[in-house]
Parts: structure tokens; C-alpha cells; sequence
């Protein structure tokens, strides 16, 4: 374990740096607001800083729409027929 | 991109039948616990829609896993057909542990060589210096939530959070087009019941 640590830290040389730059050019695409044309030389801590703020927007959705969901379901008139469709593909 | 919608056909269905397993056990639940479920079923929906070809996923699933009150949920939404890829969760588990436990004693042993080395950064590499830093700040954020990230080098970890950007993606879009059927088809109810 530890010759493999310090082999990452030295040398890096498995990984070269011309691919973590792909890595995070890709990631940077993948972020929104970058459509525009963004320098190709974004720094990698900012598109790790704008990776990790939408990560947790995309969690915080997800919980909101869990959310809404739930109460939705709860509101549901039991003898509606639209409701039957619904009923019958979830609950 | 054909991949994201074969995704996002493997995460609707496994998770409209993991909400069918939750939702039918109890029909009187709060608010709070029917969210909660269908949080749960939507992440291990979306896990298990990779089956098991990424280091999150299988993550997200040990994890779900550890709780006793999950496992017949787990075990159906996988399908019989992955039983050896339970064996590769469990595996990855355990290996889990102890690649954090071994890191943990290897990051306190160099804690104090570190701090002598941070003492004095030297002048001429000052920006990469401060750039270097934050990189390793940020991946360490970066680390917590992707699920499993712990456990992953720099490199891996990046990859791992492209893809799991990506199913998260397909995750929000999908639970978003059902909430919005979901109210207008209550909307319209209530405007029948008006007529």
C-alpha cells in the first residue's frame, strides 16, 4: 500500500498529465453556464470547485422533486380515475 | 446520446418497481417516510440501472445495503441475473474498509513530514504552490460526495464523477417529468370535480 502511494506522488507517470487535463476539459463540458466558449485553460481547481457546487444542486433536486412527489402522491383523490393510472404504475 | 436514454429507460423502470415494492407495503405513511422512500428506491434505481460498471454505483449500493431494512428492496431491484455482482459488491465492501483504514494510518504517519514541508514553500514556485493546494482541497470535497470517492485516486475520481454527473442527470429529468404528469393529472381531476 504505501509503495503505491508514494509511486502516485512521485511520478504520476501511470496517469500522464495530458490526461487529467482531458478529464477535466470533459468535466468543464459538462458544467452549465460553460456553453459559451470558456478558456481553454480553465484552472483545474475552479472547474473542480463548479463540479462539486453542482453535485450538490443535483442532490438538492433530487430531494426537492422526492419532495413534491410525496405530496402528490398524498393529495391523490383515491376515486379519481386519473388517479387510477397513476396508482396503478406506482403504488 | 443513445447511452443516456437507454439510462434513463433502465432507471424508470427499476425505479417505478422499486416504488411499487415500497409504496404497496404501507398504505398509510407520512409525508416524510414516502419521501424518504422514494429517494431511496430512486438512488438504488439509478445504481443498479449501471449495473455494477462503476465504482459509485456499486458504492451507492453496499451502502443501501448495510441497512437490513433495504436488502429485499436491493436484492429485487438488481434481478436474479446479477447475483455474482452482489458477490463483487460485498467484496468491494470489505476492500473498501480496509484500503480507508490503511489510508488513514498512512495519512497520520505523514501528517508531521507534511507540515514540515508546508512550513516553507518556496518562493519561486509560489502559484503552483497555492494552485496545488486547492486542487487538493477541492478533490477532497470533491471525494464526499461522490459516493465511494473516499477510496479512489485523483484520476479515478474524475471519472467516476463524470459518469455519476450524468446519471444524475437522467435521475432529476426523469423524477422531473413524473411530478409534472403527476400534477397536471391532479390539477385536472380537481378542475373535473369543479365542472
Amino acid at each position: 500500500m504505501s509503495s503505491r502511494r508514494s509511486r502516485q506522488s512521485s511520478s504520476g507517470a501511470r496517469i500522464s498529465d495530458d490526461q487529467i487535463v482531458q478529464l477535466i476539459s470533459k468535466l468543464q463540458q459538462l458544467l452549465p453556464g460553460t456553453r459559451i466558449q470558456r478558456s481553454n485553460k480553465a484552472s483545474a481547481s475552479k472547474v473542480l470547485q463548479e463540479t462539486c457546487t453542482y453535485v450538490r444542486s443535483l442532490h438538492r433536486e433530487v430531494d426537492d422533486l422526492s419532495d413534491r412527489l410525496s405530496q402528490l402522491l398524498s393529495t391523490i383523490d383515491a376515486d379519481s380515475p386519473e388517479a387510477s393510472i397513476i396508482r396503478s404504475l406506482i403504488m | 446520446m443513445h447511452t443516456s436514454s437507454k439510462l434513463t429507460k433502465e432507471f424508470t423502470k427499476k425505479w417505478v418497481k422499486g416504488l411499487q415494492i415500497c409504496c404497496s407495503s404501507k398504505k398509510d405513511m407520512d409525508v416524510l417516510e414516502r419521501k424518504k422512500k422514494i429517494k431511496l428506491c430512486a438512488d438504488i434505481a439509478l445504481a443498479s440501472a449501471k449495473n455494477a460498471t462503476t465504482s459509485w454505483s456499486i458504492a451507492l449500493i453496499s451502502e443501501a445495503k448495510k441497512n437490513d431494512e433495504n436488502e429485499i428492496l436491493v436484492d429485487n431491484l438488481l434481478g436474479p441475473e446479477s447475483r455474482f455482482k452482489q458477490q463483487k459488491i460485498i467484496r468491494q465492501m470489505n476492500s473498501c474498509h480496509k484500503r480507508v483504514r490503511s489510508k488513514k494510518i498512512l495519512k497520520k504517519s505523514c501528517s508531521i513530514s507534511q507540515r514540515m514541508k508546508k512550513m516553507g514553500p518556496p518562493k519561486s514556485n509560489l502559484a503552483a504552490y497555492i494552485a496545488k493546494r486547492l486542487v487538493k482541497k477541492r478533490t477532497q470535497v470533491l471525494q464526499r460526495l461522490v459516493p465511494g470517492g473516499e477510496s479512489m485516486d485523483e484520476f479515478s475520481l474524475i471519472k467516476e464523477a463524470l459518469d455519476y454527473i450524468l446519471s444524475l442527470r437522467v435521475q432529476v429529468d426523469v423524477m422531473r417529468n413524473l411530478a409534472n404528469a403527476t400534477e397536471v393529472l391532479n390539477q385536472s381531476n380537481s378542475s373535473n370535480v369543479f365542472d
